[in-house]
């Protein structure tokens, strides 16, 4: 039963002493470590065990050191010559576990599980091959990048020109500003007071107009009311107009006229247009012209059409007549279905402010063009500062070395798969919209550069896009790569609403063979 | 997978899918769903059974009518109220067991039994029976040293074990036995509930059964009985209504229901499924325990609400034994629990204190189903291990899994195409992170339809899972029951063109939503339809798969979008006669068998396979692995893990885990490590995300995180011999794997409860950290004369003590019993395939004594030829200084190159001078190394180097 046992180890014996002139698993620059004693030194911790304990499928070193060859030790890598191609290092883990994981195939020498073939010097070749494409790839993408250079800091050039120039014209701007501002201040001054002027007159004849309309109206209800032309109303009279029935009992009494009369017998002209009338001009209805009151309401209402007084807005005035107009419709309408006397028209010609003198219309005139002059200088001044703003946060943008990537702002680039349009404009957004149409979803806005800590331009990151139902926002991590054109090669999910893009540009292009390192790197 | 699908990104969804999904999910969003299930006050029977009154039971036993066998009995049970008998067969069974059938004497229409090899695996083998008294009250009859009284009026069973009660049967009264009757002829032309409802209350006519079902014989009786006593109806029985679904009931009631009482227990454990403790509560301030194959979303935590599966099983165990019993019916089911001791803290019994601390515990349980029959096993132990046992004759045992399915498994809804499949699989070889499987959801397949492949997204997936498979590697596809209604989809029109679809009420194929929109279900309670589907995983037939191409079967309790609870409509029609109601509870476990079929049957039966099912039914265990569902990415679901994965491995579902990290939800890094750490002692381990979370997988974790969880895992990968060697012993004797502490300490009552920590076999004892920012623990360490090692420090814990223990971050505390030897390998692999013949190491803890023993089985860790004698089954022994391997199954041999390496035996008291190595003979002695750690106790012994099957012997000197 022991002999099947010795039979392992004298398997493991002769892999370990396969032609080799140092055990299995190491390069030939630690060989010196391994040299025939009776001893052996555990490189790292030091201990000292028998020399045919290397490589005996048995772990004794802490450090894995003596089993460069086997899967004993966990923590050991295992040295593959891989002649034809390039050495490498895998897990010891890997040794004898049925996977041909170099490719000379010696991780295997136990044989038992399989068979590998040394196939080093093809995918050497492959490789090779492989390399010295990329390299093209590199060299010629290369040629556009530096483009991609000039242009970038080209760009970069001419935006720090035109924020120097745009400043200038800011500052300018301002001075000339501030300068129609005084400017302004200076013509509006006389125009106010020419106006106010104007306005007052017009004011104090309006009211002067009204008193006399007043008047006129008095007499006319006055001479309705004296109804015996006696030139007094007395109390007769005024119990024959039921209007005056206070209580509503069908008649009005006595004390009811009396109440009206102000506790006298009758009244002459002067007395009923100061005493009576303000009384009684609300309920008295005219037989004649039942529109006495009413028209003298419409007179009212129409003095709040006073134009406004408050400068150059001419249209806004002409809207609010308008306005006004509508709401009293029903009033007019009912006034002039009524009043077959009066014509409205000019009346309304009474109620209007006449022009402005031309004194004062010069005024307006002169202010009027300082209020333009201040306007377009305001507008101009802001434009500067938002132009300024924008080169300021497109300067502020970091396009890679040398502004390699400044080029890209302003581009957009789109890729269809089965369902969706992607569209990737590099630093602003990325989006999606159905390939059947439909709105665009944002998948994010300009963010940051996200590549590793070896290389930070190698990915961009789009985020605070659209937020997924009972997710989070939506979010795009672009990935570089070199290409002779701007391209957008794919797109994927690979977690719910967190996209990944892939994009080639000439910009990522380099002609040291960086990527290949990179990939041998990951390896070990 | 489940439910929560944002609805509007499904691509290819058509309008009215999308409106369905999404108001759906207006209910759904609202919450828990809790609202979409029944409470027992909304389901007619429920409140039916539930209002019986104890002591009041109309069932007599009719003592004439007995019948004696040699290994049975029959006698009639009589129903004094409505004159109807019922027959009653009582049988004795080899392994101490019993059985009860009770079922309608003339039945109009026959009620539904479950066929005899789908959940039985067998029919029970008979026990001769002994008649020992028979008088006008009752009939005592006995098997060995147990005996049965049956009780005359009122009918009642009595159980004793040694003149021990143990199990007593309607003991209170609760019996009800709905029968078949006709429903009135011009009620069922109306068929009006509102009609019914009025004439079930207000007419006097007794039903029409009773002109039809003349018991023969007592004449003078049905005399006395012609008029019926107060009528049994009640306004749901013949129709009844849930939300916007009614079930046309066209049977009327059906339901039948019996109490069982464990005198002298206080602690009941089973019924799986729930998301609740390991040991069962009283429901008296709940609705009962509920057996009811359902999809819920996002389910509660510590409630008797039903989930995906069902096993009617319940062990009642104390310190002098366990017992328990199989409630044989597939039907809907609810099981109320009451105990005198523990509803003392809801109701204090003044009587209680009267009669001091002499009470004796007592457990009652009420169970009643939808339809069917009684049909009860009783097993009576008397230990734990003669229960699991018993349990395994009945329904059968897990088979032996191939080694990858216990490895750990790599799941997400969904790995996107099959780049993302090569580059999750690059990455786990990256960091170095051992895995076996990955797996597919829903998203894999064209516009869900199952055996079909997403041909943009995986255009080759012969040439992915070739990719796979050169490291040892499965891949897992989806295959869900619905079958997309589409005229091209083969499936679909083959089972529908066949007749294989399960009918509506009116006979036309049933329709329902689940995945691919409008579905129809093939109908798996037919053999033949089951035979049509195992030929569907021929590789001819399945475009894309290849042998190491294993299957996983969601959605099959199964989930309709669209019907009341989420379900088959009650009254939908099955192949064999019967409604669904009858038979709900086995539907997801034909489905699986189905499938297991037709992945054996691609090898010939030569390979063994995988098969991972969300619904269950007891005998499931036969067929495929089961997990707990879609839970929820937070430390509570992680916590009631344990608990769930107990109780199903208690009731034969040995092969049994819950989603690592948890399926909704995006959980923080130190949840899912502890997830892991937790997750690799479940027997069926893996991970799992919702569609809508960010990815986890291990690598993608900060580097303490990932580093923890390589080192858990490979924790698993270094004990799979143990696991393996578990399940062996699980396929020969139904022991749980994930164990509670009672089972191993029966005696020690304060472990009865214990179900935040476990013993895997004998031989490990875990308890997990399930708690946020918990850095320290108190571990029961069982056993007053055992001793516990921790697997890391080797430090020693002394049994029957408690105590608190530090487990910052990377600490899962994580014992080995002194006493034991378990064989582990330690050289970490990317997948389990690939450590097939590495060598072994033999940890060996000495007990007090210094001994130790253990156990290793292995085989060629895949095909079926270890049922050929193609396995070693071996124990090592350690005593008096001596440690030897000795054959313990001399059926079995196996050539391997598997060897021994290395044996590290803990608890050694001093460093030794000598170590030797001789063979079975004597001769060849040789000498080994040794090295001692005199701090940890622990003697390393150098390369043994002998092969696994050898015999040999080790001398310390």
């Amino acid at each position: 039963m022991l002999n099947s046992v010795f039979i392992v180890f004298t398997l493991l014996q002769l892999g370990s002493s396969d032609n080799l002139s140092h055990p299995r698993g190491i390069p030939a620059s630690k060989a010196s470590f391994y040299r025939p004693a009776e001893t052996f030194r555990c490189i790292q911790s030091g201990k000292t065990i028998p020399f045919e304990y290397i490589n005996d499928d048995y772990c004794d070193c802490e450090d894995g050191s003596d089993e460069p060859g086997t899967s004993a030790c966990p923590m050991m890598r295992y040295y593959c010559e891989n002649i034809g191609h390039k050495p490498e290092y895998i897990l010891s883990s890997r040794v004898n576990d049925g996977i041909c994981d170099c490719c000379d195939g010696s991780d295997e020498f136990e044989g038992e599980k399989i068979q590998c073939h040394n196939f080093c010097e093809e995918i050497g070749r492959k490789d090779r091959e492989e390399k010295e494409k990329e390299k093209k790839l590199q060299e010629e993408g290369s040629k556009i990048k530096l483009n991609y250079i000039q242009q970038g800091q080209k760009i970069r050039e001419e935006k720090k020109v035109r924020l120097n120039q745009v400043e200038k014209e800011k500052d300018e701007m301002a001075e000339i500003k501030t300068d129609l501002e005084n400017k302004k201040t200076e013509a509006e001054t006389p125009e106010k007071e020419a106006k106010e002027r104007h306005e007052k007159a017009w004011e104090e004849e309006k009211a002067k107009r009204k008193a006399e309309k007043e008047k006129q109206t008095a007499l006319i209800v006055f001479d309705e009311i004296d109804s015996n032309d006696d030139q007094h109303v007395e109390m007769g009279e005024i119990m024959a107009h039921s209007e005056f029935d206070i209580d509503a009992d069908g008649t009005v009494s006595h004390d009811e006229a009396k109440e009206y009369l102000e506790e006298l017998e009758k009244v002459g002209r002067d007395d009923f247009i100061e005493k009576i009338w303000p009384n009684i001009k609300e309920i008295f209805k005219s037989k004649k012209s039942d529109s006495v009151a009413k028209g003298d309401k419409d007179s009212q209402s129409t003095e709040e059409k006073v134009p406004d007084l408050t400068p150059n807005v001419a249209d806004d005035d002409e809207d609010d007549y308008d306005g006004d107009d509508d709401e009293e419709d029903v009033d007019k309408q009912r006034v002039s279905e009524i009043q077959d006397v009066e014509n409205k028209t000019p009346e309304e010609d009474e109620d209007k402010m006449p022009d402005y003198d031309e004194e004062t219309k010069q005024l307006i005139a002169a202010a009027d063009e300082a209020r333009n002059q201040f306007n377009d200088a305001d507008r101009k001044l802001r434009e500067a500062e938002t132009e300024m703003n924008n080169l300021k946060s497109f300067l502020d943008l970091d396009f890679g070395h040398q502004d390699v990537y400044a080029s890209l702002k302003g581009q957009c680039f789109e890729m269809t798969d089965r369902e969706y349009t992607y569209k990737l404009c590099p630093f602003d957004k990325a989006s999606q919209r159905p390939k059947s149409g439909g709105t665009e979803t944002s998948l994010g806005v300009w963010g940051h550069w996200s590549g590793d800590e070896t290389d930070k331009y190698s990915a961009m990151k789009y985020e605070k896009g659209q937020n997924c139902w009972n997710g989070p926002d939506r979010s795009v991590q672009v990935l570089l790569q070199c290409g002779m054109e701007n391209t957008l090669l794919s797109t994927s999910e690979p977690s719910r609403c967190e996209y990944q893009f892939e994009f080639a540009t000439p910009a990522y292009c380099s002609q040291e063979d960086s990527n290949a390192n990179k990939e041998t790197h990951d390896e070990l | 997978m489940a439910m929560s699908i944002q609805c509007a990104l499904i691509s290819q969804i058509k309008m009215l899918q999308l409106l369905f999904c999404l108001s759906y999910f207006v209910i759904l969003s609202s919450a828990v769903s809790r609202e979409n299930f029944k409470t027992c006050e909304q389901s007619g029977f429920c409140k039916r059974n539930r209002a019986m009154q104890p002591g009041q039971s109309p069932y007599i036993a009719l003592i004439d009518s007995l019948q004696v066998q040699a290994n049975s009995l029959n006698i009639q049970l009589l129903n004094k109220n409505n004159n109807v008998r019922l027959k009653l067969e009582a049988y004795g069974l080899q392994d101490n067991m019993f059985r009860v059938k009770i079922n309608e004497l003339s039945p109009i229409k026959e009620r539904y039994e479950i066929p005899v090899g789908d959940s039985l695996i067998e029919e029970p083998r008979l026990h001769n029976i002994n008649l020992s008294q028979k008088d006008k009250d009752k009939i005592v009859f006995t098997m060995d040293s147990n005996k049965v009284v049956i009780s005359v009026e009122p009918f009642r069973m009595d159980i004793y074990s040694n003149d021990d009660p143990v199990i007593s049967i309607n003991a209170q009264g609760l019996m009800k036995f709905e029968h078949y009757r006709k429903k009135e002829s011009w009620l069922i032309n109306t068929g009006s509930s509102i009609f019914s409802w009025f004439t079930n209350h207000f007419r006097e006519a007794p039903p029409a059964e009773n002109e039809e079902e003349k018991p023969e014989g007592e004449e003078k009786k049905e005399e006395e009985n012609a008029v019926e006593t107060k009528t049994e109806e009640e306004p749901d029985m013949w129709e009844e209504t849930f939300k916007t679904f009614t079930d046309s009931k066209p049977h009327g009631p059906s339901s039948v229901g019996i109490d069982v009482s464990f005198p002298g227990f206080e602690d009941v454990y089973g019924i799986p499924e729930h998301a609740d403790t390991m040991a069962l509560k009283t429901t008296k301030t709940t609705d009962p325990y509920r057996l009811f194959n359902l999809d819920v979303f996002e389910y509660e935590l510590y409630n008797p609400m039903a989930l995906y599966g069902a096993v009617p099983l319940m062990y009642a165990h104390n310190e002098m034994r366990t017992v328990g019993i199989f409630w044989h019916n597939a039907a809907e089911t609810w099981i109320d629990i009451s105990s005198n001791t523990a509803d003392k803290s809801v109701f204090s019994h003044i009587a209680d204190f009267v009669k001091g601390n002499n009470e004796i515990p007592q457990t009652d349980t009420h169970w009643f189903s939808e339809s069917g029959v009684i049909d009860i096993f009783i097993l009576l132990g008397p230990t734990p291990s003669n229960v699991f046992k018993q349990y395994a004759r009945l329904t059968g045992t897990t088979p032996l899994p191939p080694l990858y399915s216990i490895a750990y498994h790599q799941c997400r809804w969904n790995y996107n195409d099959q780049d993302d499949v090569k580059s999750v699989d690059a990455n786990f070889d990256k960091y170095d992170i051992p895995y076996d499987v990955i797996w597919l959801d829903i998203e894999h397949t064209d516009g869900k339809k199952y055996f079909t492949w997403a041909h943009e997204k995986f255009p080759h997936p012969e040439e992915m899972i070739k990719n796979l498979s050169v490291k040892g590697r499965k891949l897992v596809t989806i295959v869900d029951p619905h079958l997309k209604r589409e005229d091209g989809y083969s499936v679909y029109t083959d089972a529908r063109d066949k007749g294989y679809l399960v009918k509506n009420k009116d006979g036309n194929d049933y329709d329902g939503w689940c995945w691919p929109g409008s579905s129809s279900w093939p109908d798996f309670t037919s053999a033949e339809v089951r035979e049509w589907w195992t030929s569907k995983f021929s590789l001819s037939e399945y475009k894309g798969s290849t042998p190491d191409l294993i299957v996983w079967n969601d959605m099959n309790e199964p989930s309709v979008f669209n019907g009341p609870e989420i379900t088959f409509h009650k009254d939908v029609k099955h192949m064999n006669g019967y409604e669904n109601r009858d038979l709900h509870n086995i539907y997801g476990l034909y489905v699986h068998q189905a499938t297991m079929d037709g992945l054996l049957r691609r090898s010939g039966g030569k390979e063994r396979s995988f098969v991972l099912t969300r619904a269950f039914f007891a005998g499931s265990q036969r067929h495929s692995a089961v997990w707990t569902g879609d839970n929820i990415g937070e430390w509570s679901h992680l916590k009631v893990s344990i608990p769930m994965i107990l109780s199903l491995n208690l009731a034969g579902i040995t092969f049994s885990g819950a989603d690592v990290g948890g399926f909704f939800k995006n959980p923080e890094h130190e949840l899912i490590t502890r997830w892991y750490q937790t997750g690799v002692f479940y027997p069926f381990l893996r991970a799992h995300a919702h569609l809508d979370t960010k990815r986890r997988e291990p690598y993608l974790l900060p580097e303490e995180h990932m580093n923890i969880i390589r080192e858990a895992l490979r924790l698993r990968y270094s004990l799979l011999p143990y696991w393996y060697t578990l399940f062996y012993q699980a396929e020969q004797d139904g022991l749980p794997i994930f164990r509670p502490l009672w089972v191993d300490y029966p005696k020690s009552k304060e472990v009865f409860r214990m179900d935040d920590q476990f013993l895997l076999g004998s031989s490990i004892l875990a308890k997990p950290i399930t708690d946020q920012g918990t850095t320290n623990t108190n571990v029961h360490f069982p056993g007053r004369h055992d001793i516990w090692y921790d697997i890391d420090t080797y430090e020693v814990y002394d049994g029957g003590v408690t105590k608190n223990v530090a487990a910052p971050l990377d600490k899962i505390p994580v014992y080995q019993k002194g006493g034991s030897i378990i064989p582990r390998k330690l050289r970490p692999r990317r997948s389990s395939s690939l450590m097939y013949q590495d060598p072994f190491t033999l940890i060996v803890c000495l007990d007090q004594q210094g001994n130790a023993k253990g156990e290793i089985y292995l085989d060629d860790y895949h095909t079926f030829q270890y049922r050929n004698g193609e396995y070693l089954h071996r124990e090592f022994t350690f005593n008096n200084n001596n440690l030897s391997s000795k054959n313990i199954d001399p059926k079995g041999q196996f050539n391997t190159r598997e060897w021994i390496e290395k044996i590290i035996i803990v608890g050694y008291p001093k460093n030794p001078l000598n170590i030797s190595i001789k063979n079975f003979s004597g001769e060849n002695s040789k000498r080994l190394a040794h090295k001692y750690n005199s701090e940890e106790k622990s003697l390393t012994i150098r390369k043994p180097g002998v092969n696994i099957a050898d015999v040999w012997t080790i001398t310390i000197e």
